[in-house]
C-alpha cells in the first residue's frame, strides 16, 4: 500500500513535469522526450501481452504501421486527435480478428507468426498502394506542431503505463500471469484463457495503433517499408528485456535507459555507438537476464518485509 | 441420479485404443478409486471427464447434463476439479496466490482479490500449508507440492474432486498425513472425490468403491475387499502364471 502511494505520487510528478515542459525546452529537447515517451508507451503496451502471458510478440510494428496508414488516410477528412482514438480501436478490433487463431500457437511458433504477421501487412499495404494511387508512399500535408503531438504521446504513453499496472494488479492480472506460469493448469482453475489471451492482445495492440497514427504526422512522409518496420519491434524486445517484463516499471526504466543511452552515444560516438550498444546489451543478458528493474524490486520487496 | 455419469467413453490415439466403451458412475459423497497398471488408461479417463480430450465416443454427464467435450474451465465452473499427476503449480506466484486463482475464478468465484485472499488462507489452513503462504510454489518440497495441489482445486469450490495420485512419492508418514486430510476434505467439505491411486493401502483405507481398468477396459468394480480377491484383477496385476 505505501509503495503504491509512493509510487502513484512519484509518477505524478514527473508527468507534472512533462505537461509543463513545452514552456520552457527546446525543440530538440522536447523532440528527444518525446521520443523516449514513445517506446515507453510501445514498450508498456507490448509488457501488457507479452510480459503478463508470456506470449512473445513481434506484431506491434503491424500494428504502429496500421495507425500510421490509418492516419495517412484519414487526416484530410477528420481531425486528428480523433483519427488517434480511432487508430486504436481499429488496432483492437484487428487484434481480436487475428487473435482467435493466433493465439491457438504457442512458443517460437507464435513468435514467428507475429513477425509474418508485420510483413504480410507491408506487402498487402505495397499492393494496394499501387492498385489504388500507382505509387507507394503518402505524403501528410496537414500535420500539426511539435507541441501538440508531445500532448498527444504523453496522453498516451500515460494512458499504456496505467493499463500496464492495472493489468497486472487485479483479477486480470492474475488470469494473464496463471497464463505464462501454466496455461493449461491455469484453464483447469476456472481461468477463461482463450478470452483473457484475447483482451491482452487487443488492449496491447491499441497502443502502438494510437503510437503509430501520431508519428505518421511528424514523419509527414510514410511509405509501408518504413512503417511497417519489424525493428520497431525488436526495439520494443530489447527495451523491455533491459529494463524487465514482470511489471510496468521495467518498460519505464528499459525505454528511457535505452533511448537516453543511444542518443548519447551516437552523439558523442557516430560510428561506433551501435558497437558499444550491442556491448552493453550483451552484458546485461549474461548478468541480469531480468532486467534491470529486478534488483530495485527485490531490495523493495525486503524492505516491505522490514 | 449420480453426480457423474460417465457412458460408453471411448478413446483413440491414431491405432491405440486408450479407452474402451467404459461405463462409471459416482455417487454424492462417496470416495471413489480407480486404479490400472500404467498405460492402463486412468490419466486418459480423468482427461475426458476434466475436458482436455473430446472423447471419440460416449457421454460425460454431470448433474444429469452433458458435458462431453466442454472446455476445461467450464467444467471447473460446473463443479468438477482436478490435481495434476505431476504437479503444475504457477512456480514464480505465492502459494497463497496460486490458491487464489482458483477462488478468483472457479466455481461461486468471488471477483476481488480483497475477499478471495481470507477464503483462500482457510483453504490452505485445512491442508496443512498455513505456514507457507507466502512462500514461492517453486521452493516447495514434494509433499507440500502435492498439498498446494489439492488446496488450489479446493479453492475451485468443486463438488467432485478427481485427485490423480496425490499421494505417489509421500514416504509413510505422510501419505498416513495427506490420507487424513482428503478424508477431511469428504467428511467436512462435503466434497465428493474420484481419486486414482497406487497406494493400495490408502484405496482400501479410504475408498468405498473401487473401479479397476486394463487396458483402457473396465474389468472390475467392487468394493476394496471384493477387488483384492477378484481373480481378473490378480492377473491383470501380477501376470498370468501366479494364478
Amino acid at each position: 500500500m505505501e509503495r503504491t502511494r509512493q509510487t502513484a505520487i512519484l509518477l505524478g510528478s514527473i508527468v507534472l513535469v512533462l505537461c509543463i515542459l513545452p514552456v520552457a525546452a527546446s525543440d530538440y529537447v522536447l523532440s528527444l522526450v518525446l521520443n523516449v515517451l514513445m517506446w515507453v508507451a510501445l514498450t508498456e503496451s507490448w509488457i501488457i501481452l507479452s510480459g503478463y502471458t508470456g506470449y512473445i510478440s513481434l506484431g506491434h510494428s503491424a500494428f504502429y504501421g496500421l495507425g500510421a496508414y490509418m492516419m495517412a488516410m484519414a487526416v484530410m477528412h477528420l481531425p486528428c486527435a480523433l483519427v488517434v482514438v480511432m487508430a486504436g480501436f481499429l488496432s483492437a478490433a484487428f487484434a481480436f480478428a487475428i487473435g482467435l487463431p493466433f493465439l491457438r500457437i504457442r512458443g517460437p511458433y507464435f513468435v514467428i507468426l507475429t513477425l509474418g504477421l508485420t510483413e504480410l501487412m507491408k506487402y498487402i499495404f505495397v499492393n494496394l498502394e499501387i492498385k489504388l494511387g500507382g505509387t507507394v508512399g503518402r505524403v501528410i500535408m496537414t500535420a500539426p506542431g511539435l507541441v501538440v503531438l508531445y500532448y498527444f504521446i504523453l496522453a498516451i504513453t500515460a494512458l499504456a503505463t496505467l493499463a500496464a499496472y492495472f493489468a497486472k494488479n487485479s483479477r486480470f492480472g492474475t488470469a494473464l500471469l496463471s497464463i505464462k506460469e501454466d496455461e493449461d493448469a491455469a484453464n483447469a482453475l476456472g481461468v477463461n484463457t482463450s478470452m483473457y489471451k484475447l483482451l491482452a492482445f487487443g488492449l496491447s495492440s491499441a497502443f502502438p495503433g494510437m503510437i503509430g497514427a501520431v508519428i505518421a504526422l511528424r514523419l509527414s512522409y510514410i511509405d509501408p517499408y518504413s512503417v511497417f518496420n519489424p525493428m520497431v519491434s525488436f526495439q520494443v524486445i530489447v527495451m523491455a528485456s533491459l529494463g524487465g517484463i514482470a511489471g510496468f516499471e521495467g518498460g519505464i526504466v528499459g525505454a528511457v535507459i535505452l533511448t537516453l543511452v543511444s542518443e548519447a552515444l551516437w552523439a558523442r560516438y557516430p560510428y561506433h555507438y551501435m558497437i558499444i550498444l550491442g556491448v552493453i546489451m550483451i552484458l546485461i543478458a549474461k548478468f541480469m537476464p531480468q532486467g534491470l528493474f529486478h534488483p530495485v524490486e527485490r531490495w523493495l520487496l525486503k524492505r516491505a518485509r522490514e | 441420479m449420480s453426480l457423474l455419469e460417465v457412458a460408453g467413453v471411448s478413446q483413440y490415439f491414431g491405432g491405440v485404443t486408450a479407452l474402451a466403451e467404459i461405463d462409471m458412475t459416482v455417487e454424492k459423497g462417496e470416495i471413489v478409486g480407480l486404479i490400472g497398471s500404467n498405460g492402463a488408461g486412468k490419466t486418459t479417463l480423468f482427461n475426458v471427464i476434466g475436458g482436455y480430450y473430446r472423447p471419440s465416443g460416449g457421454t460425460v454427464r454431470f448433474h444429469g447434463e452433458h458435458i462431453t467435450g466442454m472446455k476445461p474451465y467450464l467444467i471447473c465452473r460446473k463443479g468438477i476439479a482436478r490435481t495434476f499427476q505431476v504437479v503444475r503449480p504457477m512456480r514464480n506466484m505465492t502459494v497463497l496466490r496460486n490458491v487464489m486463482i482458483g477462488r478468483l475464478f472457479g466455481r461461486d468465484r468471488i471477483k476481488t482479490e480483497f475477499q478471495a485472499g481470507p477464503e483462500s488462507e482457510r483453504i490452505l489452513e485445512t491442508v496443512g500449508l498455513g505456514q507457507m503462504m507466502h512462500v514461492l510454489a517453486q521452493d516447495l518440497t514434494l509433499v507440500d507440492h502435492k498439498k498446494l495441489e489439492m488446496a488450489r482445486a479446493l479453492a475451485c469450490n468443486p463438488e467432485l474432486l478427481l485427485l490423480d495420485e496425490v499421494l505417489a512419492g509421500l514416504t509413510a508418514t505422510e501419505t498416513a498425513a495427506a490420507m487424513k486430510i482428503v478424508r477431511n476434505v469428504q467428511e467436512e467439505m462435503g466434497v465428493t472425490i474420484l481419486m486414482v491411486e497406487h497406494v493400495m493401502a490408502a484405496v482400501v483405507g479410504l475408498c468405498s468403491r473401487v473401479i479397476v481398468l486394463h487396458y483402457g477396459r473396465k474389468i472390475a468394480e467392487g468394493t476394496p475387499k471384493e477387488i483384492t480377491e477378484n481373480p481378473k484383477v490378480i492377473e491383470a496385476y501380477l501376470g498370468e502364471s501366479i494364478v
